[in-house]
């Protein structure tokens, strides 16, 4: 991994920090990984390059858990040298310290967890709306270039130079779909999901703001968790089956054949919490699974997006915890490495359904496709509101 | 799942895991199968595959002979490479 300093000699207003998911030109994308330790692509994100047409600069890259995937790399006790000797530096704990904006790429739901417990704002945009081109790929059905910010009306700033439709990316919504994203509409009910044991600080405050907040069952977004595991696992199998050891990336050193130099390479190189998700999503594929398994994924999906329609037909936004509890410790992160797979049962329904979600009070709210700045706007009031 | 199918596994996805890394999986697999069960008991039977939540259509853009990069540029982020080519060990004995 490589250790990343956010430049000082920025000003606030025109600096933006980039998780290293986001490929850039000079600087090194690693994702996290010993596989890419070093790497330097040859273009930059469109997300990138959109925001130095705005007129913003890139402050500096923060580390992330390995593919954007292990919980270890977000958590907020950022700045812990690793056993590398390297710094983890998160973007929360960046947004944090050094008052810039980041843009992460949200696959498991790592920087809205991170967001919730930091008391940071997050945008998970609308599925489409925001290129993905030069983001290096995991489970590319679901994932989001997203923003984290200290306020609502950051965030907005920001999406609204970044969206839009892009040709390089054939998952970006046509211009007009995009831009229906920063329409404003009033959020006035809003429907709860409880999850047993888990406290949500947002519900009381948005009654407070005279919000209507109605408590609902619809069992089916809880099956979201399990299926986009499932759906996540595979999609990343796949996308990491390209790092060999051969065109780019960490190669072993004592091989004998091109066989073992695959094999070393790709297991000297990857973490136990991505080889595991390798094995699993590789599992859900096989042909005794991918009935059972990877294909019922795949029909819950239509079945979370339908429950979410009929929700959206009475509701304005749908009221979710983010995370279990506040920061995570090391050793409870060490102690279950897997906790991401847990922890994420939150953020899953929008990840599945493509749906917008703003985190912010250490709650998120999930709304109807293209509701992001409505959801912003509501995170801003509360802000005003002190809430 | 037991060892002789974890075996395949990691043959199939080029990987070898540790005696732990093994148990930490078939742990984790366990606890999977079981979240499982209760995906079976929705009933699906009717309900069409979302492989994608957008309704994607192949992107086919005009077939223009283009080369934004040079093969040097290609390779240069390439652990062993020379003369045009990537370097392996060789393939026929």
């Amino acid at each position: 991994m490589t250790a990343y300093t956010v430049k000082n000699d920025i000003s606030s207003s025109r600096g933006v920090i980039l998780d290293d998911m986001i490929l850039t030109a000079d600087m090194p994308s690693t994702a996290g990984s010993r596989m890419l330790a070093g790497y330097r692509s040859l273009f930059n994100a469109e997300a990138v390059t959109r925001l130095v047409g705005n007129g913003y600069e890139i402050a500096g890259k923060v580390s992330v858990g390995e593919f954007a995937f292990d919980t270890l790399g977000e958590s907020a006790y950022g700045g812990a040298y690793t056993e590398e000797g390297t710094l983890r530096y998160p973007a929360a704990v960046a947004v944090k310290a050094d008052g810039f904006p980041a843009l992460c790429l949200d696959v498991n739901g790592a920087p809205r967890r991170a967001a919730a417990q930091e008391g940071l704002v997050f945008l998970k945009p609308t599925y489409g709306t925001v290129s993905r081109f030069g983001t290096v790929p995991v489970a590319c059905s679901g994932e989001c270039v997203g923003i984290m910010a200290r306020t609502a009306a950051e965030c907005r700033l920001l999406f609204s130079s970044i969206l839009g439709h892009d040709e390089k990316d054939g998952t970006s919504l046509p211009e007009e779909l995009c831009s229906s994203a920063l329409d404003e509409r009033p959020i006035k009910r809003v429907a709860e999901i409880v999850f047993p044991g888990v406290e949500n600080p947002l519900s009381a405050k948005l009654s407070a703001m005279g919000i209507e907040v109605v408590t609902v069952d619809a069992p089916v977004l809880f099956a979201a968790h399990e299926a986009w595991n499932i759906l996540m696992s595979a999609e990343l199998c796949n996308n990491v089956s390209r790092y060999d050891g051969v065109k780019y990336g960490y190669r072993a050193e004592n091989f004998s054949g091109l066989d073992e130099l695959y094999t070393k390479s790709r297991t000297e190189a990857f973490g136990s919490l991505l080889k595991t998700a390798i094995l699993f999503g590789s599992e859900t594929l096989s042909t005794e699974n991918y009935m059972k398994v990877y294909d019922k994924a795949l029909r819950i999906r239509r079945k979370v997006v339908e429950a979410f329609s009929a929700l959206f037909a009475e509701y304005d936004a749908l009221l979710l915890p983010t995370v279990s509890r506040g920061a995570y410790t090391e050793a409870e992160l060490e102690a279950e490495p897997t906790l991401s797979y847990r922890e994420n049962r939150f953020t899953a329904p929008a990840s599945i359904s493509g749906l917008p979600s703003v985190t912010f009070g250490g709650a998120s709210l999930v709304g109807p496709a293209f509701s992001d700045a409505a959801l912003l706007a509501l995170a801003g009031t509360c802000e005003w509101e002190g809430v | 799942m037991d060892k002789e199918i974890l075996r395949r596994l990691e043959l199939l996805n080029q990987l070898a895991l540790t005696e732990e890394e093994k148990a930490a999986f078939l742990a984790f697999y366990a606890e999977r199968e079981g979240a499982w069960a209760e995906l079976a008991a929705i009933d699906t039977e009717d309900t069409e595959r979302m492989v994608h939540v957008l309704p994607i259509l192949t992107v086919v853009r005009e077939d223009v002979a283009r080369q934004p990069f040079t093969r040097d540029e290609l390779q240069a982020a390439a652990p062993d490479a020379g003369e045009g080519y990537w370097r392996v060990p060789r393939v026929l004995e």
